[in-house]
């Protein structure tokens, strides 16, 4: 069993495990030929499903995968690959392997980051007197003194100068049989009953931390700590997006307009078959008609985190199945096939 | 009764919360010293396994610095400084770092000692002469205080390099929040930091083990590396990260001193008359590189039980009427300024009898005696004595009473041993310690040593 290869987009993973490990600590990493999944299942809340080519983070060529399966399953904690990976954003290098020290099988990230000095240390004062403080010594400790001066250098430094840092990061990791995962299955969902392109993530963000927080506020300080707020989360087929939140003592909400309802690929579905969808039945309804509109009902600081995946600047298809679920396709930008690198986010609506 | 009293300018007055903010990163209680020329604030962590200080010179700090202590106030045994304590978080909020106050900002600050026998209370009185005429005043209790130095030979040095502190945060920005400790060490050219947790997890958690980073930068980086390649060392990284933030805001390059693992290092600094001194406990494989003629007085100290300082104690009074063994310069890691100098070259003004079975390589605790590393326990607190129980300092201390009391002084300086100057003490009626150990220190001490 093989793995290794150069990251090409550092900072694209780096953003990717920080939304990842605002869901969940274990992240179940899928490594297959071209493609490499992360998912997470949390006990409770947002489960995500994500699928990316290879070349939307790691370089295709460097990319080496041996294993007798032609898959490597590994059960990574996604906090510590994020933390781990921050250190190879600005570097001219990095390499991500997986490896075994002991018994404990590892993720190594090997960075090579370069800096330049800014030259401080360039006034070349030698300090004669600590250049040689084994000088002293005397006696037993003469032969260690010898060994001591393995190395030594004059600061003598003339104007800026590259300077090489070498970082090893060694996140432990399991690595998972086949059998582990055979019982993991995306979750099936019936057709949406409206599809909408969300607006700015960091605007809906913002907003919805805002209704939560004041949803909390008016609330007793005991149910508040126990259970947090759930927002009302709902759209129609006519480019409307509602935010709300009703508690005894306040009722608010926001309404997106002139979002776009994404139409659906023709090459995927027939004409007929998107005739029967439920969509197009809600889409017929008119656009100030009540039933228009498909709901949920979505925990308030669970949803913060899903959105905490706007820091990768997505293009979301938010699907509506009126009273049942939330499903997030959230679309990385970039030059890579849209359709290849997707995240999945599965998000269940709370009985009213 | 001592006086005491400095001024100090808003420079000088950032830099001492500066050194308080490094300080309380050790432990809550700083200690602090004064003496004819500097004033000393140290620390020693509760583990007793990290020791900061700070030097502040009377000329190169201050303003204005006026200490004195009348003769009669020198009892025996009693040395020519002041000691006290306080915690860290009650300075920190009279000596504030750079406010936003434009009309007001502190111009000056006058600080004063107000101590007196007669009165109940002592206390530390702070003025802080701020803009449009506003005076704050702030009033301190104090705790007496015994001061443990923690001791550093430099010249037994073996291991020594220096950088700037930017390059070592650099490196520490890597680690895990959670890594504990960091192992250093040298290869081919290469200086590698390692932060790792030496957390005892099961099997079934291997998610939950921490993550292991290790950086190499080059030997270049430093202004220069003289140390054994391959020679492991291992400190506690909160202290390490302790140090480096406080010396890179003062920007000034440090200098890491070692022999090798689980003798002390010492990070070093200075900058604008200010001296910082840090001695850290290390781990690691104590035997890997040490050639085998070294070994012998290890084993000797072995032999010695020392789990308690009570046995510690015995071996020093015992070992005191030998006639000593060898000379060796053994100096506070903060002596007084030219205290090397003081505890080198003479041996009229107090003694200090080195054991004769055990060697002190680097003196900050007995070879191999790990166990000077824990926490005291309360047992040893029962011993009716000033007890420093830590280190090597501790023994020291009873010495130096005995030897200003009696005859030992004369026996000792007719070998003319090196020597350290006393460790300090000073106790004040009424200000009673806080932590449970010392208060029954306390106790005693009222019982059996404080008459004025």
């Amino acid at each position: 069993m093989r793995f290794r290869a150069q990251l090409a987009n550092a900072a694209t993973f780096s953003k990717l495990t920080a939304s990842l490990s605002s869901l969940g600590k274990a992240c179940w990493m899928r490594l297959e030929d071209g493609i490499v999944r992360f998912t997470i299942i949390p006990d409770q809340g947002t489960q995500v499903w994500a699928q990316l080519p290879v070349d939307a983070i790691f370089e295709e060529s460097s990319y080496i995968l041996e294993s007798n399966s032609g898959v490597i399953n590994l059960e990574v904690p996604i906090g510590a690959l994020h933390r781990a990976l921050r250190s190879a954003v600005a570097a001219t290098s990095a390499q991500l392997r997986l490896t075994k020290k002991g018994n404990v099988p590892l993720l190594a990230l090997t960075i090579h980051a370069s800096s330049w000095t800014t030259g401080s240390n360039a006034l070349g004062i030698t300090d004669s007197g600590h250049a040689t403080p084994t000088g002293s010594v005397e006696g037993e400790d003469a032969g260690r003194a010898g060994q001591a001066t393995t190395a030594s250098r004059p600061a003598v430094v003339s104007g800026p100068r590259e300077r090489e840092t070498v970082i090893t990061q060694e996140i432990p990791v399991k690595v998972l049989h086949e059998s582990a995962i055979e019982g993991l299955h995306e979750p099936r969902c019936r057709d949406p009953d409206v599809h909408i392109i969300l607006p700015s993530l960091f605007q809906l963000k913002n907003i919805s931390e805002r209704f939560t927080k004041l949803a909390t506020d008016s609330k007793g300080s005991a149910v508040a700590s126990t259970i947090s707020p759930k927002l009302e989360l709902s759209a129609n087929m006519h480019g409307s997006l509602r935010l709300a939140i009703a508690t005894d003592a306040l009722r608010i909400s926001s309404v997106w307009t002139d979002l776009v309802n994404p139409s659906l690929d023709p090459g995927q579905l027939s004409q007929a078959e998107i005739e029967q969808l439920p969509s197009e039945r809600m889409r017929a309804l008119s656009d100030n008609d009540e039933a228009g509109w498909a709901k949920v009902r979505i925990d308030g600081k669970d949803w913060g985190r899903v959105l905490s995946v706007g820091r990768l600047s997505p293009k979301v298809v938010a699907c509506f199945i009126h009273e049942t679920a939330l499903i997030l396709y959230v679309y990385l930008p970039g030059s890579w096939n849209g359709e290849d690198s997707c995240l999945t986010y599965y998000i269940n609506s709370y009985a009213a | 009764m001592a006086a005491l009293s400095f001024s100090l300018a808003p420079e000088a007055l950032y830099q001492l919360h500066d050194a308080l903010t490094c300080l309380a990163k050790f432990y809550d209680t700083v200690a602090i010293e004064a003496e004819y020329d500097l004033l000393r604030l140290s620390v020693l962590n509760s583990t007793k396994t990290a020791y900061a200080a700070f030097v502040f010179e009377a000329d190169g700090f201050f303003e204005s610095y006026s200490f004195d202590m009348p003769w009669d106030s020198r009892k025996a045994g009693r040395p020519d400084r002041f000691c006290c304590q306080l915690y860290i978080k009650a300075l920190l909020s009279v000596f504030k770092g750079r406010t936003r106050e434009k009309d007001t900002a502190v111009e000056r600050c006058e600080v004063e000692l107000h101590e007196h026998p007669d009165q109940t209370e002592c206390r530390l009185g702070i003025k802080m002469i701020c803009g449009l005429g506003v005076i704050k005043s702030y009033k301190l209790t104090y705790e007496p205080t015994t001061v443990n130095h923690a001791v550093f030979d430099r010249t037994k040095t073996t291991n020594q390099w220096s950088i700037e502190p930017r390059f070592l945060r650099e490196i520490t920005d890597h680690f895990s929040p959670s890594a504990e400790q960091l192992d250093i060490y040298s290869d081919n050219g290469k200086a590698v930091f390692t932060s790792f947790t030496t957390k005892i997890t099961d099997g079934k958690e291997i998610l939950k083990k921490p993550v292991h980073t290790s950086v190499a930068i080059d030997k270049k980086d430093f202004e220069y590396f003289l140390a054994e390649d391959n020679l492991h060392i291992i400190i506690t990284l909160k202290d390490f990260k302790a140090v480096i933030a406080h010396a890179e805001a003062a920007n000034s390059t440090i200098t890491v001193r070692y022999t090798r693992p689980t003798r002390p290092m010492q990070l070093a600094y200075d900058f604008g008359g200010v001296k910082t001194e840090f001695t850290l406990m290390t781990a690691g494989d104590a035997d890997s590189d040490i050639p085998d003629s070294s070994r012998a007085p290890e084993l000797s100290a072995r032999q010695t039980p020392a789990p308690a300082s009570v046995s510690r104690a015995n071996i020093a009074s015992n070992t005191s009427h030998m006639p000593p063994p060898r000379a060796r310069s053994i100096r506070p890691l903060t002596g007084t300024p030219g205290a090397s100098a003081r505890g080198t070259e003479t041996s009229s003004e107090s003694q200090r009898p080195p054991p004769a079975s055990i060697q002190f390589d680097s003196l900050f605790v007995p070879a191999d005696d790990d166990r000077q590393w824990d926490v005291p326990n309360d047992e040893e607190e029962e011993e009716p004595e000033d007890r420093l129980g830590w280190d090597a300092t501790g023994d020291q201390v009873r010495h130096m009473k005995r030897t200003f009391r009696g005859a030992l002084l004369i026996q000792a300086s007719r070998h003319s041993t090196r020597v350290l100057p006393p460790a300090c003490k000073t106790m004040s009626p009424e200000c009673l310690p806080r932590t449970p150990v010392m208060r029954k220190r306390w106790v005693f001490r009222r019982r059996n040593v404080y008459h004025r």
